[in-house]
């Protein structure tokens, strides 16, 4: 097992985007993907695209980001890449609706993000599920859908 | 710390230079969480794990004065965080105390590799915030109905290993336990769900195998 202990520095980073580039003709750079919540975490038992196995070991003090370098050597390169989560985008009907919904989703702790006139949830499972737990409010009108993908 | 050793497992000191596993344990009131800590705190001791644990209550240390008493660990390596009246807050919302206390421990205690965190008894949506813990657990039990699974309460599907405590309790509540197991293996897309009977001790010791496995890292 690969153990990764530090964060080397950023992919965009001149110096090691440079070594990143060329590393990248021999196919020598590995991706390790994560979903955005698990960059919290310092311990992570991970797969990198071409099968390594790893074990990301890291200080509290680190934090995981979206092209955190975890290995760079003559041979071989780890970069971390953020799998980002897709978000149901809302419209409440009116201003109590639009109430309600807020107060619904803080209760379920939902990450959300406010976009105008309409609220957006970060789907951090299958999208029916939210969906299923949102349709008092669907039901009869009071949040509907944008968009339908 | 700086040391990468592709392709091998580099040497690990017990003087302790990376930080300790913080693994969280919460669940329903009565799931059997602290009895899940006192089956796994003889085994971690067993394999070497350099180990505390924290647990939090509503009002009171009932469980850190039951872990303490129990013998199975030295009663310092024992934190006890009273959360007042929301349990799952002082795990996900506003960790800061259990925070605080996990790194008093690290600071009492060099070369920590694991600490277990249980957190209050609480309802089927709790979940550990993931700057708290690097992994969490989340303790349900047979008693507690073979429907549970199906309910699709956030802790049940977002944790990152299920354990149905209790199976040995199935008989007597009429839980279909197979049906139970295979609803919460649909549930949560096939990640991880582990049986344990923790008035026995049986399963525990595929939990510990899986900890270490997933964060410890060490074998
Ligand atoms: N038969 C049986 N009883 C168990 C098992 N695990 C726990 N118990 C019992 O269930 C009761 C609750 O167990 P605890 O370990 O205190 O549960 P808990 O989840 O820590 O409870 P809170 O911290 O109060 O939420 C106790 O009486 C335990 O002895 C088990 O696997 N089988
Ligand atoms: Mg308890």
């Amino acid at each position: 097992m690969l153990r990764l202990t530090e964060i080397i520095g950023t992919a965009s980073e001149p110096h090691i985007a440079e070594r990143l580039h060329s590393l990248s003709h021999r196919g020598a750079v590995e991706y390790v993907t994560l979903r955005r919540e698990d960059t919290s975490r310092k311990r992570l038992h991970v797969f990198t695209d071409r099968g390594t196995e790893g074990a990301i070991i890291l200080d509290r003090s680190e934090q995981l980001a979206n092209g955190s370098v975890l290995l760079l050597e003559e041979q071989r390169a780890v970069v971390v890449r953020l799998e980002e989560a897709p978000w149901l985008a809302l419209e409440p009907r009116d201003a109590a609706a639009a109430l309600e919904l807020g107060y619904f989703c803080g209760n379920m702790h939902w990450k959300v993000r406010f976009v105008g006139e309409y609220l957006h949830i970060s789907l951090q499972g299958p999208r029916a599920d939210y969906l299923e737990r949102l349709s008092h409010l669907i039901a009869d009108g009071r949040v509907s859908v944008v968009g339908n993908e | 710390m700086n040391s990468i050793v592709p392709g091998t497992l580099a040497p690990r000191t017990k003087t302790g230079t990376t930080s300790a596993a913080r693994v969280g344990v919460g669940g329903p009131v009565g799931s059997g969480k602290t009895a899940l800590l006192e089956q796994l705190i003889p085994r971690f001791i067993a394999r070497g794990t350099n180990l505390a644990v924290i647990t939090n209550d509503i009002a009171t240390k009932e469980d850190a004065e039951r872990v303490r008493r129990s013998g199975l660990i030295a009663p310092e390596r024992v934190a006890a965080v009273e959360t007042g009246a929301c349990p799952h807050s002082a795990i996900r919302e506003d960790p800061t105390l259990n925070m605080q206390a996990a790194d008093d421990l690290e600071a009492k205690f060099p070369g920590l590799e694991l600490i277990l965190i249980e957190s209050g008894g609480d309802n089927l949506a709790s979940s550990f915030s993931l700057d708290l813990v690097d992994y969490w657990l989340f303790v349900i039990d047979v008693a507690g109905g073979d429907d549970i699974p199906r309910k699709r309460g956030f802790g049940v599907l977002t944790c990152d290993l299920l354990v149905i405590n209790k199976t040995d309790l199935a008989p007597y509540v009429k839980t279909d336990l197979p049906r139970m197991v295979r609803e919460a293996n649909e549930v949560r897309g096939g990640r991880p769900v582990l049986l344990t009977n923790c008035a026995a001790g049986e399963g525990v010791d595929a939990i510990v195998e899986h900890l270490a496995r997933e964060v410890l890292f060490d074998r």
